[in-house]
């Protein structure tokens, strides 16, 4: 039974990220607004020859971004001290999930053992220092919990209980964790208890902010500098946007016409604002 | 000793009544550097008469940007909220809000309530840290509404994701008014470690009200963008007065530069369309009679255009209504393209640079997707690479240089000014901060133009401050009155609110401190120059 529901959480997580995903990939294109950390294309005559930034460019600002959450360090790093060791051990322990899983196939048991040990509770240790460290924040500071949501409250503690579960069962039943979830399919109650508390997890990981911070980048919020020339994809789009009729009611706009029309066809009806 | 302030919630938003949440006192602003140390504690702004107070909405903080009028009873204040109901419900929609859709939702649900954006705005800073100018304050609330009346996921997830707010007249009149207490300079978008924009959520709602309500500020919309569509300039200059106003900047050139030229006009086939924000022509004539004394010596083959569109870069819509944005672009592009001009640039008006060669990029298609560029890197190839002959001790002065949000945060142009003001100006001094961390004039986003009641006191106390004191700290090493200073604001708006925070304060009659483009001071170091060509004459 455990197990069912822990794979049926991967699978809710799958499902649900993907749609996520489609919801982002599939919105419409929007218009070039954009932000700039310093000097662009349109620093030169004729830019529209020029090139922007690559793609290449603009991945390793997200690798550095995410890996040390570079932006809160600058601009937020009293709360940096804990969100850091938070993310960090949070990759950590994906890491260490990955490894074990794959690693236990080449590596001994009696090797993973060893470091899997140090290493899973060293990132646990991070991490729940995060947690700790974040909830008092969120409870004491005043900026931090003015406008937090209740539900955020209920967060920080399910996530600390899921690191105290899973380090009983590293610590006390590290040796049968991988014959028994992979082999034998009878986990013993700690990691029963570790997988109903990651299936939870799993089930909320899709709504949670790590997908947003994705999400940022994928929009290209800071680097969406991509012209839009004569026969382009982006082109092409937006022509089918110019389609749609315009719904919104104020006198001014002409509503049920298309927004070609609206923005092209028609003279502005002269109308005083209310 | 300043009494203990009032602390300002959420769902305050929906309290009703006449009294306005909060009023900025004197006590509350943040302390200016010398020589406005020891000024005398005067209220920002003045409170409204009583017949305004009992006409026009008021109640968010006893200042009114929109002349909103009150809803004469029940119904009408209903029927309103309805309105605004359905408005945001077509913005949260695909089909409805194309055009930013995908940064609004993205930045309603990205936030993480860290507060990082807080200290980086000007408003709120300046005001003294005013709970209701805080940048997530406005977001906030429209998220909870959001999730109560749109969303409506069940009692408990919607308590647990705040249910606080209650939708009704005095929440969007409230809303309605907040969304002109931010300039949408979007320094707090550049601060959020998750991307989320509240300057583009500020942007939003004011769309939601024009949009769907018909609610703007009347010089944004009616003597704005309308007039804009109807006689070709939102300063209301006909092409028959820009004519004549040609006339008159050939006059000047022949003065200051002791040459007579023919300016260009109308040029079929020129190189470059230079468009100005028309309100140059009305307040400060000698920024486009700079362009055209640079232009002409550098030999470029250049055209203004009297077509109606043609004249004016401004386009009002970027800050409040993507139809009115959408139309005024078009037909700008449009008089381009019939002069068949090689090339479009834009002089010194910043949110005509955003708004044209960079939001408008993607509403532009086939024909109408026009080069497009800014007067910048063009100015600094004829600086730098030697086109004009200039003499810097012309310029040996201190010169400061203001950063338009528009320009430089919001579209990367950071480097070619400095390139030119180095060049030039022997004493030139940068603000601090500067570049992509700059602080807007505070007359951003339609701010400068803005002057109904009281708005202009609340712009020149609290929505400029912060630039007021960068000045200030820029210069105070210098601060004596027979030393002449220059802050440099290559940008229309920028240029008008930093004159009116100079002006208000007796900056240039006791400290010398003076304000105006930057082709001017490229003017001003030509070596044949008949005579200075600035003059040193506030206006």
């Amino acid at each position: 039974m455990i197990l069912f529901i822990f794979y049926g959480s991967i699978l809710f997580f799958i499902i649900a990220a993907a749609l996520r995903v489609r919801r982002c990939v599939s919105a419409p294109i929007h218009l070039h607004w954009e932000l700039y950390k310093g000097s662009s294309v349109y620093e030169l005559t004729e830019w529209w020859g020029k090139t922007h930034n690559t793609f290449g460019e603009k991945l390793w600002s997200m690798i550095l971004d995410l890996l040390f959450l570079r932006e809160f360090y600058h601009r937020n790093r009293n709360f940096w001290y804990f969100l850091y060791p938070f993310h960090i051990g949070i990759y950590s322990l994906v890491l260490w999930h990955a490894w074990f899983l794959f690693g236990a196939k080449v590596i001994s048991i009696e090797f993973l053992s060893i470091w899997g040990r140090l290493w899973g509770h060293v990132a646990t240790g991070l991490t729940f220092f995060g947690i700790v460290g974040i909830f008092i924040k969120r409870v004491k500071d005043e900026d931090l919990k003015i406008y937090y949501p209740p539900i955020h409250y209920l967060k920080w503690p399910f996530l600390a209980v899921i690191l105290l579960e899973a380090f009983y069962s590293v610590q006390f039943y590290f040796g049968d964790i991988f014959e028994d979830l992979l082999l034998e399919f009878h986990p013993n109650v700690a990691t029963k208890a570790h997988l109903l508390f990651a299936s939870v997890l799993l089930i909320y990981l899709p709504f949670s902010h790590i997908m947003q911070l994705f999400f940022r980048y994928y929009h290209y919020l800071r680097w969406d500098d991509v012209p839009n020339v004569r026969g382009s994809e982006i082109e092409r789009r937006i022509k089918e946007h110019l389609e749609r009729p315009v719904t919104w009611s104020a006198p001014h706009i002409q509503s049920g016409k298309r927004w070609r029309e609206v923005a092209s066809k028609l003279e502005c009806p002269i109308t005083e604002g209310k | 000793m300043a009494t203990e302030r009032k602390k300002i919630r959420l769902k305050d938003i929906s309290i009703r009544t006449d009294e306005p949440l909060i009023t900025v006192t004197a006590d509350d602003l943040m302390p200016l550097p010398p020589p406005l140390d020891q000024q005398g504690k005067k209220a920002p702004y003045s409170p409204l008469s009583e017949n305004q107070k009992k006409s026009f909405e008021c109640s968010l903080d006893g200042v009114s940007a929109l002349a909103l009028p009150k809803p004469k009873n029940k119904e009408e204040e209903e029927k309103l909220v309805a309105r605004f109901l359905s408005g945001l419900r077509k913005l949260l929609s695909q089909n409805d809000n194309w055009p930013f859709w995908q940064p609004l939702i993205q930045s309603l649900e990205s936030c993480v309530r860290c507060q990082t954006c807080s200290d980086a705005c000007p408003v709120y800073v300046s005001s003294g840290n005013q709970e209701i100018y805080r940048p997530t304050y406005k977001s906030e609330i429209l998220r909870r509404i959001i999730n109560k009346y749109i969303k409506k996921r069940g009692k408990i997830i919607t308590k647990l994701t705040g249910d606080d707010i209650k939708l009704n007249w005095p929440t969007v009149a409230r809303l309605a008014e907040l969304a002109y207490r931010c300039t949408l300079c979007r320094r707090c978008a550049q601060r959020c470690p998750l991307g989320s924009d509240n300057g583009l959520i500020g942007r939003e709602l004011r769309k939601l009200f024009s949009q769907e309500m018909g609610i703007a500020p009347k010089e944004l919309h009616d003597s704005g963008t309308v007039q804009q569509l109807k006689v070709g300039a939102s300063t209301g200059i006909s092409s028959a007065a820009f004519q004549g106003m040609v006339e008159f900047m050939e006059d000047e050139i022949e003065e200051k530069w002791g040459k007579r030229i023919k300016i260009p006009v109308d040029k079929e086939g020129a190189d470059i369309l230079l468009i100005h924000n028309s309100g140059e022509f009305m307040s400060w004539i000698e920024n486009p009679v700079a362009f055209a004394i640079i232009f002409e010596a550098a030999g470029l083959s250049w055209t203004l255009s009297s077509e109606i569109y043609g004249y004016e870069a401004t386009n009002y819509g970027t800050w409040y209504d993507d139809v009115q944005f959408a139309r005024i672009a078009l037909k700008q592009v449009e008089v381009a393209r019939k002069l068949k001009v090689k090339k479009m640039v834009m002089g010194e008006c910043g949110h005509a640079h955003k708004g044209l060669i960079v939001i408008a990029d993607r509403i532009l298609m086939d024909e109408m997707n026009f080069p497009r560029e800014s007067f910048l890197p063009l100015l600094e190839e004829l600086v730098c690479g030697g086109k004009l002959r200039l003499d810097p001790q012309k310029n040996n002065f201190p010169v400061t240089l203001h950063d338009p949000c528009n320009v430089v945060r919001l579209m990367g142009i950071v480097e070619p000014q400095r390139r030119i003001l180095r060049k030039i100006c022997p004493q030139f001094r940068e603000m601090e901060p500067h570049g992509v961390e700059n602080y807007c004039c505070g007359g951003g986003s339609g701010f400068a133009i803005m002057n109904s009641m009281n708005f202009k006191e609340w712009r020149e106390n609290i929505s400029s401050r912060m630039k007021l004191k960068q000045i200030l700290e820029t210069f105070n090493d210098v601060l004596d009155s027979g030393i002449r200073k220059y802050v440099c604001a290559p940008c229309s708006n920028c240029k008008g609110a930093i004159r009116d925070i100079l002006s208000s304060n007796d900056l240039w009659e006791k400290n010398s401190i003076y304000y105006g483009g930057l082709v001017e001071l490229v003017a001003n170091a030509m070596v044949d120059m008949k005579r200075p060509y600035i003059d040193w004459e506030w206006h």
